[in-house]
C-alpha cells in the first residue's frame, strides 16, 4: 500500500484541442505504463465518437507508478476531465477528487473561456496549479506572450510555467517530476470512517455499473458492506481495482488512493457523480460536499424516421441510458411525428453527442425537432407548470406571466470582433455585464442571455462571426419573466406540434415570416398545393405557398417499359418514405429543423 | 397474347431517341445487308421456337414496332405474318400494326403490299407538322412526306392509320402544339399518339437542352399544351383514352390496350420483352447476342418473376394510365383490400382537388389527375404495400 505522501492525484485542464489528451498519451509513454504497441492515438479517448471529435465526452482515469528522479516510488493517478461546458459538474466532481491541475494552454492560441472556466473551478478546489504551454514545436507559438497573457487573466505566476510539446513529447519528463514536487500529497485518515468521493461511473453488461473514486477518508475493502449517501442504498463490493491503464484487482484502497468498485448496482442512477460511498457498519457523519443532481437543460423530440422503428428506438435509449444518467426521455406523441421521445440533455454539445451516437452505433434513423430550453409558466388558476415542448405552452390567455431561464455568457474574443459579438449578443437579447481586456488584444465580453437564444443558433454565429477566434464559457443563473408568445405553424390550415416554436413577442414577427420562407424552401412540391402559415394564437403573421407540380407524367408505358417505370414510380414512392405526412402534405426531416436554421440567410 | 416484333432497323438516328436500333447509312439497301437477312431468319426462328414451346397460343394482335419497320423489305413482313399464322392462333379480326416513318413509304405500290401483307394498321412516326421542329429533332422527313405518306397508305386501302406526335418540344409554344394538331387533323387520322418530349440522358438533344442551346416549354406551358391539346382533339370526336393516346370510337389500338390491361405478350427481336404468365424477359440488345441466345433457347433463362404486389402495383400503374381506370372489384380480387377504404384519405384528397373520379367501379383520373400520374400512382403504391405488408404480405414483398 502507498505512503499517502508517495501519491500525487491529479488531472489536466485545458481548452478543447489545447492538447489535454495528448499531453496524458505522453504522460503514459514516458512513464512507460502504455508500451509502443499497444499505443493508439490519445489512448484515454476511448469512445470512436470522442476521438473523432477531439473531445473528452466520459472521463478516464488511470493509476501511473513512478520512479522519480529523487529515487522513490510514486504513485500518479491521472484524472482525466471532460473538455465541455455541458459537463461542467462532471469536471467539477473530477477536480474534487485531485489536489492539483495541469493547466495546459496552447502556447499558439492563447487563454480561452473554457480555461478560464476551468482554472476558476480548480482554484475553487484550492488546487496547486501547474501552467503547461503546450504545441513549443509550432513555429506559432509565442510562449511569452502566452506566459504573460495567464499572469494577467488567471493571476497564476508563470514564472515556472512548464514549456512542452505533447506532440514531439519535449518538455514532458519535466512536467512529471512537476507534478511530483510541485503538487501536494493527499490528507485524509485512513483509519475515519470511510468517505470516498464518486467521480465517474458508467454501465458495464457483465459488471454492472462501474464507480470510479477518490477515497477521501478512512479505508474500503474487498466485500465490505457500503452504502451511497445519497440515494441510501446498500452494496456489497465484488469487484475493487485500480486502472493502470486496464483493470487490477487490489484488496483495500486508503485515504488519498483513487480505484473503482463494482457491487451488482443496477443502474447508473443509483451511483451518481458526487454521491458519497461509505461503510454500512460505520457510516461517515457527512457527505463529502457539492453533490448535485444534474438536470437536463435542453429538450428535443427524437423520432424514428420510420415509424416501425419505434421499438428499435426506445432499446437504443434505454441502452444509451445506462451509461450516461444526465440523459433522459420519457415517451411523447407528435400528431406529425407519431410515436417518439421527448429528451432531456445537458447541453447543445450533449444533444447532438447523443443524435450521433444513436445513429451511428444502434443505427436509428432519426428526425429531431428544434431544441427547447424549460419555461416556466404561471397559470391564471394559480399553478406554476413548467413547459419543455413548446407546443404544450397553454394558450395566451390562460398565461400571467412567462419565465424563461437566463445564462451568464463569458465570450473571450480577439478586440477587433467585439463590435460582432456585441451585435449578435444584443441580437440575442442579452444585456451586457461586463468588457473587460485580459490582454492588449484581447476581450472578454460577458452578457446575460436568455439561454433559448444560445440553443438555437448561437455558437455557429459566434464561430463564424469571429472567424473562429471566439470563445465561450456559460452558466445558468435564474429565470426571468418574459414577453414570449408561442408561434404556431400551420400546413394548409392544420398546426404542425413539432414545429412550435417559443419566441420573444418582439422578434415574433420577422421571425414568422424567415420561418414560413425557410419552409417554404425546405418543403418539395408535391401534387397538392402547400399553404405555410405562421400564427400567434388565431391571428396568422405570414404565409408562404408551395406551388402543386404541374406535370409529373410518364409519357409512354407499353411492354419493354413496364418493369422500369415501376421501379421508377416506387423510386418516388421510397423518397416519400423518408417524409413526414401531415394530412395531405410531404414534410421531408429537414423541415422539422428550419427554426434552427432561420439565421442562416 | 400479343406478339410483337422489334425491328432495330433505321435509316439514321434520331437526336431525341436512346432506344437500341442500327443505323443502316444512307446507301445502302436493306434487301442488301446481311445484318437485315440475318435478322430475318432468327425471328422465324424466335417465333418458331417460342411456338414449339407454347403451342398454338392465341393472338389477338401483332406489332411490328422498332426501330423503322418499314425498312424491312415488305417480303420480309408478309413472311413473318404468314408464319404468325402458320404458328398461332391468329384471330381473323385481329390487329396488325406496323410502324412506319412518312419518309419510308415513298410509293402507293409499297403501301399496297404492306396492306397485302397483312398490315391492317399503320402508325406513322409524324412528331411535328413543322419543319423546323423536324430539324430540331433530327428526323429525316418534312410535313410534306407526311402528307404523301398518309395518301399512299389512304389509297392502298388501309383504314386504320395512327399518327405519332410529340409535344413539350425545345422552342416550342402552346400555339406551335395546337398548330401541329389542327394540321394533323386535316390528315383525318383514326388516332393519334401525342407524347411529351422526354428527354433521355446521352442523347444529342439532351445535351443541347443541358448547354443551354434549346430549352424545353416551362411546366405551365406543358400543362397547358396538355389539357388543350387534349380539349381540341375532344372537339374533333376523338376519345383521350390513355394519358398520350387519342381515338376515334372504335380505333383505339387493341395491342397497347393489351398491355395496360395485363395481357401476356411474346416480344421477338433484340431488346424485345415478353411477359408470358408471370415471367417476364428481355433479349439482348445487340443483335449477335440476341441471335446466339435464340439458337441456344436461352432467351428466358433468368426471367423476372412477377411477385404478387408487383402485379398488384403493376395493375395499378397501367389501368390508371388509360380513362377506364382501374376496376376496384380486380384490386380486391388480386389484394384482398377494400380500395376505397384502405386509401380512404387519399381518395378524398384527390378527389377534392378534382384529380380522380370514380365510375362504373372503376377509378379514373382526371385531366389533371393525368398530368400528376406519377405522383399519384406512387401514391397509391406506398399505401397499398403498407397495407399488404400489414396483410402479412411480407414474404411476397
Amino acid at each position: 500500500m502507498p505512503k499517502q505522501e508517495h501519491i500525487r492525484n491529479f488531472c489536466i485542464i485545458a481548452h478543447i484541442d489545447h492538447g489535454k489528451s495528448t499531453l496524458a498519451d505522453r504522460i503514459m509513454e514516458v512513464t512507460k505504463i502504455v508500451g509502443d504497441r499497444e499505443r493508439r492515438e490519445q489512448y484515454l479517448d476511448k469512445m470512436e465518437l470522442e476521438r473523432e471529435r477531439g473531445i473528452t465526452i466520459k472521463a478516464q482515469t488511470v493509476r501511473i507508478p513512478y520512479t522519480a528522479q529523487d529515487g522513490k516510488q510514486y504513485i500518479l493517478n491521472l484524472i482525466d476531465t471532460p473538455g465541455h461546458v455541458d459537463f461542467n459538474y462532471e469536471v467539477s466532481r473530477s477536480l474534487a477528487a485531485c489536489e492539483g491541475a495541469l493547466l495546459v494552454v496552447d502556447a499558439t492560441q492563447g487563454v480561452e473561456a473554457q480555461t478560464l472556466a476551468n482554472v476558476y473551478l480548480a482554484l475553487d478546489h484550492n488546487h496547486e496549479i501547474i501552467p503547461v504551454l503546450n504545441k513549443i514545436d509550432l513555429p506559432s507559438s509565442d510562449v511569452e506572450r502566452v506566459k504573460a497573457e495567464i499572469e494577467e487573466s488567471i493571476g497564476l505566476d508563470c514564472a515556472q510555467a512548464l514549456p512542452v510539446s505533447a506532440k514531439t513529447g519535449e518538455g514532458v519528463p519535466a512536467v512529471i517530476e512537476a507534478i511530483i514536487e510541485r503538487l501536494p500529497a493527499p490528507e485524509g485518515d485512513p483509519a475515519a470512517p470511510l468517505k470516498a468521493l464518486i467521480f465517474d461511473s458508467w454501465y458495464d453488461a457483465y459488471q454492472g455499473v462501474v464507480v470510479l473514486f477518490r477515497v477521501m477518508e478512512g479505508t474500503i475493502k474487498r466485500n465490505a458492506q457500503i452504502r451511497l449517501m445519497n440515494t441510501g442504498k446498500e452494496y456489497e463490493v465484488l469487484r475493487l481495482g485500480v486502472f493502470s491503464p486496464e483493470g487490477k484487482d487490489v484488496q483495500q484502497l486508503a485515504a488519498g488512493e483513487v480505484g473503482f468498485l463494482c457491487g451488482s448496482i443496477k443502474e447508473l442512477g443509483d451511483a451518481q457523480v458526487g454521491d458519497t460511498i461509505t461503510l454500512a457498519e460505520n457510516p461517515a457523519t457527512e457527505a463529502v460536499p457539492g453533490f448535485k443532481e444534474v438536470q437536463p437543460m435542453v429538450f428535443c423530440g427524437l423520432y424514428p424516421t420510420d415509424s416501425d422503428e419505434y421499438e428499435n428506438l426506445k432499446v437504443a435509449l434505454e441502452k444509451l441510458q445506462l451509461n450516461d444518467a444526465a440523459f433522459s426521455y420519457e415517451a411523447e406523441t407528435s400528431q406529425a411525428l407519431g410515436f417518439g421521445f421527448r429528451c432531456g440533455f445537458l447541453g447543445l454539445l450533449h444533444m447532438e453527442i447523443i443524435q450521433e451516437r444513436l445513429e451511428r452505433e444502434f443505427e436509428v434513423e432519426l428526425i429531431a425537432t428544434a431544441p427547447s430550453v424549460i419555461y416556466k409558466v404561471d397559470v391564471t388558476d394559480g399553478s406554476t407548470i413548467e413547459v419543455d415542448n413548446p407546443s404544450k405552452l397553454p394558450d395566451g390567455s390562460r398565461i400571467a406571466t412567462l419565465y424563461e431561464p437566463y445564462v451568464k455568457m463569458d465570450i473571450h474574443v480577439p478586440n477587433e470582433y467585439v463590435g460582432n459579438v456585441m451585435k449578435l449578443c444584443e441580437e440575442k437579447r442579452g444585456l451586457q455585464k461586463n468588457l473587460h481586456y485580459l490582454a492588449v488584444n484581447r476581450v472578454i465580453v460577458t452578457y446575460e442571455l436568455p439561454f433559448a437564444e444560445i440553443v438555437y443558433d448561437f455558437f455557429d454565429r459566434l464561430k463564424s462571426m469571429t472567424k473562429g477566434y471566439a470563445s465561450m464559457d456559460y452558466e445558468p443563473i435564474d429565470y426571468r419573466a418574459s414577453d414570449l408568445v408561442r408561434l404556431d405553424i400551420l400546413l394548409n390550415g392544420e398546426p404542425v406540434d413539432a414545429l412550435a416554436v417559443i419566441v420573444h413577442k418582439d422578434r415574433a414577427y420577422p421571425y414568422g415570416r424567415a420561418l414560413a420562407l425557410k419552409l417554404k424552401r425546405t418543403i418539395p412540391r408535391q401534387m397538392f398545393e402547400v399553404a405555410i402559415q405562421a400564427a400567434i394564437g388565431n391571428k396568422v403573421i405570414a404565409r408562404e405557398t408551395v406551388s402543386a407540380f404541374r406535370k409529373n407524367v410518364l409519357a409512354k408505358c407499353y411492354g419493354g417499359d413496364i418493369t422500369r417505370k415501376r421501379k421508377l414510380l416506387e423510386k418516388q414512392k421510397e423518397g416519400k418514405k423518408r417524409m413526414k405526412r401531415m394530412g395531405n402534405v410531404e414534410l421531408p426531416q429537414e423541415a422539422f429543423l428550419a427554426a434552427l436554421r432561420v439565421g442562416d440567410e | 397474347m400479343l406478339l410483337y416484333i422489334h425491328v432495330p432497323f433505321c435509316r439514321s438516328r434520331c437526336r431525341y431517341c436512346a432506344f437500341h436500333s442500327v443505323a443502316l447509312g444512307k446507301g445502302v439497301q436493306a434487301e442488301h445487308s446481311a445484318a437485315v437477312h440475318s435478322y430475318c431468319r432468327t425471328v422465324l426462328c424466335e417465333m418458331q421456337a417460342w411456338a414449339a414451346h407454347w403451342g398454338k397460343l392465341e393472338v389477338e394482335s401483332i406489332f411490328f414496332g422498332g426501330g423503322t419497320p418499314s425498312l424491312l423489305p415488305v417480303q420480309a413482313i408478309g413472311r413473318l405474318v404468314e408464319e404468325a399464322h402458320k404458328l398461332f392462333a391468329v384471330r381473323p379480326e385481329a390487329e396488325i400494326s406496323m410502324e412506319a416513318n412518312p419518309e419510308s413509304l415513298t410509293s402507293k405500290a409499297q403501301a399496297c403490299a404492306c396492306r397485302a401483307a397483312g398490315i391492317n394498321r399503320l402508325s406513322l412516326g409524324v412528331q411535328s407538322m413543322d419543319d423546323a421542329f423536324l430539324r430540331i429533332l433530327g428526323r429525316a422527313h418534312r410535313a410534306q412526306d407526311v402528307v404523301q405518306a398518309v395518301s399512299y397508305a389512304r389509297q392502298a386501302g388501309i383504314s386504320n392509320i395512327n399518327l405519332d406526335l410529340m409535344w413539350a418540344l425545345p422552342q416550342q409554344s402552346v400555339a406551335h402544339w395546337l398548330h401541329t394538331l389542327r394540321q394533323v387533323l386535316c390528315l383525318q387520322p383514326e388516332h393519334i399518339s401525342a407524347y411529351a418530349l422526354t428527354l433521355e440522358e446521352g442523347t444529342a438533344l439532351a445535351q443541347e437542352v443541358d448547354t443551354g442551346q434549346f430549352t424545353q416549354p416551362d411546366e405551365a406551358a406543358q400543362s397547358a399544351m396538355f389539357l388543350e391539346g387534349a380539349a381540341l382533339l375532344a372537339e374533333a370526336g376523338f376519345e383521350h383514352y390513355e394519358i398520350s393516346n387519342f381515338a376515334r370510337a372504335g380505333f383505339a389500338c387493341r395491342h397497347n390496350q393489351g398491355y395496360w390491361q395485363g395481357q401476356d405478350y411474346l416480344g421477338l427481336g433484340p431488346a424485345a420483352t415478353s411477359t408470358m404468365a408471370g415471367r417476364r424477359w428481355t433479349n439482348p440488345s445487340n443483335q449477335a447476342s440476341w441471335e446466339k441466345a435464340v439458337q441456344a433457347h436461352s432467351l428466358d433463362a433468368a426471367p423476372e418473376l412477377l411477385s404478387p404486389l408487383n402485379r398488384v402495383l403493376e395493375m395499378i400503374m397501367l389501368r390508371l394510365r388509360t380513362s377506364r381506370g382501374l376496376p376496384l372489384a380486380d384490386y380486391t380480387a388480386l389484394t384482398g383490400l377494400d380500395f376505397m377504404a384502405s386509401h380512404a384519405k387519399l381518395v378524398t384528397a384527390l378527389r377534392e382537388h378534382d384529380l380522380i373520379c370514380l365510375h362504373k367501379g372503376h377509378l379514373c383520373l382526371t385531366q389533371q389527375g393525368m398530368l400528376l400520374s406519377n405522383s399519384i400512382i406512387s401514391s397509391i403504391f406506398e399505401i397499398t404495400e403498407q397495407k399488404l405488408r400489414a396483410q402479412g404480405w411480407e414474404e411476397a414483398l
